[in-house]
Formats: structure tokens, C-alpha cells, sequence
């Protein structure tokens, strides 16, 4: 039977970040405490390099220069590119390239720069060594792929420092690593909770699209710069949470019958 | 090395299941959250502030939120007597979340850190009628999240922070209008 996440005796933080609550936990151990500020350190550092939000990020300034090429961290890279394999992949169910359609739309926040085109495709993206490059006016947005990323890189660092089993959850994007077996339950667009079961060894993350926009959850799915019809609420498990993370935007826009062996197709499982 | 094994939920005994009003967690005590943000720090002193209805007017001025309590808890956060920061317990109450969370403010307005210290989440319940005052504000036993014990995680519908951000911007606001420089 799964434990619950009370026992064994955990150490658990919370901090505000990634646009929502992070907490991470770790059964006690010595040096507890480095370990969860490292874990923490390593979150902070992907938000600074790759919010939307923040006008000053490597990512902002990506989005402000089409056409040129722009300095890249080695982690924006990789970020960047998973992204870019994943929209290829998905065939732009998953598409890192919405930025313009969601700033028009005000979920998120115009930082100026060349008017951008709602969408765009893979392709747009150049990524060389060390830069990034835009062949058309877009913005951009990780926000579907760079939290999940945040979460795999925190459980790293923790691991790194010698933990052995415990979790990071991303506002229920989550990994779970270890023994410890995390129970989840997914809230339903209609409020209502669903048992789904217990996370060990992986990946869960959920995206939502409602009926109406709700000011206290910032999600909102676009498709080619529409609004979504269907509503519901779709959790992956993967093995890496950038990857349940990308893929629940792909089953949020899939057709109901292909849904499940599209996520299938790309690595994760729908449940 | 990759992973083979199939991906799979676990069962999940159902009575840990039970669907929750509320979810609630405590991360730090008061001084727990201290030595987190001021490690280097050999002293807290208690230097909470009371204000006035024009200081509360001019915090709302500077911050664009208003400062809805007259009186806030603030400690000196102090190395050998020199003032390293402030550090500052305030609250947030959203439509479905009551946090309480500390944040550490260097004496030029710089934030160093914020943690959270307690964090509730109802569904259901009217959050502005559960009586958080009693349960909730000053407690350092876990015994007041008893209520969180077995509850799950729970994925979707992710909450935003903003609340928290618009806090920190009030004490920012708070600190220019009401705490000393320096000294």
C-alpha cells in the first residue's frame, strides 16, 4: 500500500515562484536544509533566465529582437530546444510559439518590441552555439515546458546533495523521486476532485481549460492563437516532469479519440 | 541510464482518499523562517509597527495594495548589533488560499528572500469565514494542520502567487514609509 507523504519524516519548504507555490520535500537527512536551498537556488535561476514575465530575461530579450542573434545560457538552450522538438514532434499541438496570440490576448504581459505574429512553427527557431535566433517577429513563451524543466533540475540538485527519495511540486506539476509515493488527486474543472493515484519514480502534471478565464489560476491554452472549446482537465505522467509538463498542453488540443496514443507517441502516459 | 519500467499510478488506499475541504501545511516557525533568511544574523529583535491611518494610506499610494491591518510584525534582523535587514511575517487571503510567509528586506528596499510558513487551500468553504485568526496565526505545533495530515496532493487549477507578490510590493512600501533607514 502507498504511504502517505506524512510518513517517513519529511523536510518540507514552500516558496512563491514560477508564478506559483513550489514546495519541495525530502526525507530527513543531515545538511537537509543546503540541500532544499540549492534545490530552490537551481528554480530560481531557470525563472530568471526564462520567464515571460520578466522583461529582463534572456528569453524577453530573445522575444524583443527578431532577426538577431541573442545570448543564450546553456540551460536556455536546452530549454529551447526541447521546445522546439517537442512543437516539430507534436506537430504544434504543443507549441512554444504562442506568445504573440497570448499577449494579445492579455494572459500575458507585452514587454514592446517589433509586433509580433500570434504563432509561428519550429522552424522560426535557429539555435546555434552559445545564441538563439528568431527568423520572424514572435514571442516566444516556455511557460508550457519550463516549469516541468525547473522541477527535473531541483530534483537533480536535491539528489546531487544526497537526498534519496522526496518531491518537488510546481502548484501540482510534480516529480517524485525515490521511495516516497506521492498521492494525487486532479481538481476538475467543475471543482471536483478525481483520485488518480499514487506518483513513484516520475511525473505528473495537469493543465485545465475553463469555461470561463478565473483570475486566481494563471493557465490559459491557446490553439494557433484561438480559444479553446473543450473544457477539461488532462494530467500526464512521464518520467521527466518538462515532459508531462509539455504534454498536457498537447492533450488539452488533441482530438478526444487520438488523445491518449498521441501522449503515448511522445513519451508519456495520459491517465 | 533510461528507465524502462512501465509508467504507472500506484493504487492509493481509498480511505487516505477522502476528498478534503481544506489542505493546510506548516513549513516554518517564526524562527525557523529567521535562520533561513537571515543565517548570518546573531539576534532578532521584535520591532513590530503599528500605523497610522495615514501611513496605511500612503503604503496603498506607493504599492497600489492596501494595507489592511493596522499592526505589523516585524523583527530586526541583526549581526553584533549592526542591522543586517527586516524581516517582516505578513498574510495573504485569496479566494481559496490563506498563506502566512515571512520576507527578509535589506535596509536599501532590496528583497533577500521570501519562504513560505504556513499555507492553507480550501475548496468549498468560504476561506474568509474559516476562522484563521484561531487556528492558523502564531501557532508553532504542528498540531493545527492536523486537517492536511492525510490529504493528497492535488494537480490542476494551479495557484497563483500573485497575492504574494502583491504582498511583498505592500511591505516594500511599508518599509520606506515606516521602518528607519540604517539604524
Amino acid at each position: 500500500m502507498a504511504s502517505n507523504a506524512g510518513s517517513p519524516a519529511m523536510q518540507r519548504r514552500m516558496k512563491p515562484l514560477l508564478g506559483t507555490f513550489v514546495e519541495i520535500a525530502i526525507v530527513e537527512m543531515e545538511r537537509g536544509d543546503t540541500a532544499l536551498t540549492a534545490a530552490f537556488a537551481a528554480i530560481e535561476r531557470i525563472q530568471a533566465l526564462l520567464s515571460f514575465h520578466d522583461a529582463e530575461s534572456e528569453l524577453s530579450r530573445l522575444n524583443r529582437q527578431p532577426g538577431t542573434a541573442v545570448k543564450f545560457d546553456a540551460i536556455s538552450l536546452r530549454v529551447l530546444r526541447l521546445a522546439r522538438a517537442m512543437t516539430l514532434r507534436s506537430n504544434g499541438l504543443f507549441n512554444c510559439t504562442v506568445g504573440g496570440a497570448l499577449v494579445a490576448h492579455g494572459t500575458l504581459p507585452d514587454h514592446g518590441g517589433v509586433a509580433a505574429l500570434p504563432c509561428g512553427r519550429a522552424d522560426d527557431i535557429v539555435i546555434g552555439s552559445g545564441y538563439a535566433l528568431l527568423r520572424r517577429p514572435l514571442r516566444i513563451t516556455l511557460d508550457g515546458i519550463a516549469k516541468g524543466y525547473a522541477v527535473d533540475c531541483a530534483v537533480r540538485v536535491l539528489q546531487a546533495h544526497g537526498a534519496c527519495s522526496g518531491w518537488v511540486n510546481a502548484g501540482g506539476d510534480l516529480r517524485c523521486f525515490g521511495e516516497t509515493v506521492l498521492p494525487v488527486q486532479r481538481r476538475e474543472v467543475d471543482g471536483s476532485l478525481t483520485l488518480l493515484g499514487g506518483v513513484q519514480n516520475g511525473a505528473l502534471a495537469t493543465s485545465a481549460v475553463y469555461p470561463q478565464r478565473q483570475g486566481s489560476f494563471p493557465s490559459h491554452i491557446v490553439r494557433d492563437g484561438e480559444e479553446l472549446q473543450e473544457h477539461g482537465a488532462w494530467s500526464v505522467l512521464a518520467r521527466t516532469a518538462w515532459r508531462a509538463d509539455a504534454l498536457t498542453k498537447v492533450a488539452a488540443l488533441a482530438p478526444a479519440q487520438q488523445r491518449a496514443a498521441l501522449i503515448q507517441q511522445l513519451g508519456g502516459r495520459l491517465v | 541510464m533510461r528507465d524502462l519500467s512501465p509508467l504507472f499510478l500506484l493504487p492509493v488506499a481509498a480511505t487516505v482518499m477522502v476528498a478534503p475541504a481544506a489542505y493546510a501545511q506548516q513549513y516554518l516557525t517564526t524562527e525557523q523562517a529567521q535562520r533561513t533568511l537571515f543565517p548570518a544574523a546573531t539576534r532578532f529583535v521584535a520591532a513590530s509597527v503599528t500605523l497610522s491611518e495615514a501611513q496605511r494610506d500612503l503604503i496603498e499610494e506607493k504599492s497600489g495594495v492596501r494595507q489592511r491591518w493596522e499592526t505589523q510584525e516585524v523583527w530586526r534582523a541583526e549581526l553584533d548589533g549592526q542591522l543586517l535587514g527586516w524581516f517582516i511575517v505578513d498574510k495573504v487571503v485569496g479566494k481559496h488560499e490563506f498563506i502566512t510567509y515571512a520576507a527578509a528586506l535589506a535596509t536599501d528596499g532590496k528583497v533577500l528572500g521570501m519562504e513560505v510558513m504556513t499555507y492553507l487551500e480550501t475548496y468549498g468553504s468560504q476561506i474568509r469565514e474559516v476562522s484563521w485568526k484561531q487556528h492558523l496565526v502564531g501557532k508553532t505545533s504542528a498540531d493545527a494542520f492536523k486537517l492536511g495530515k492525510d490529504i493528497p496532493n492535488i494537480s490542476g487549477a494551479t495557484l497563483s502567487c500573485r497575492n504574494v507578490s502583491n504582498g511583498i510590493k505592500r511591505l516594500l512600501a511599508l518599509q520606506e514609509v515606516a521602518l528607519p533607514y540604517g539604524q
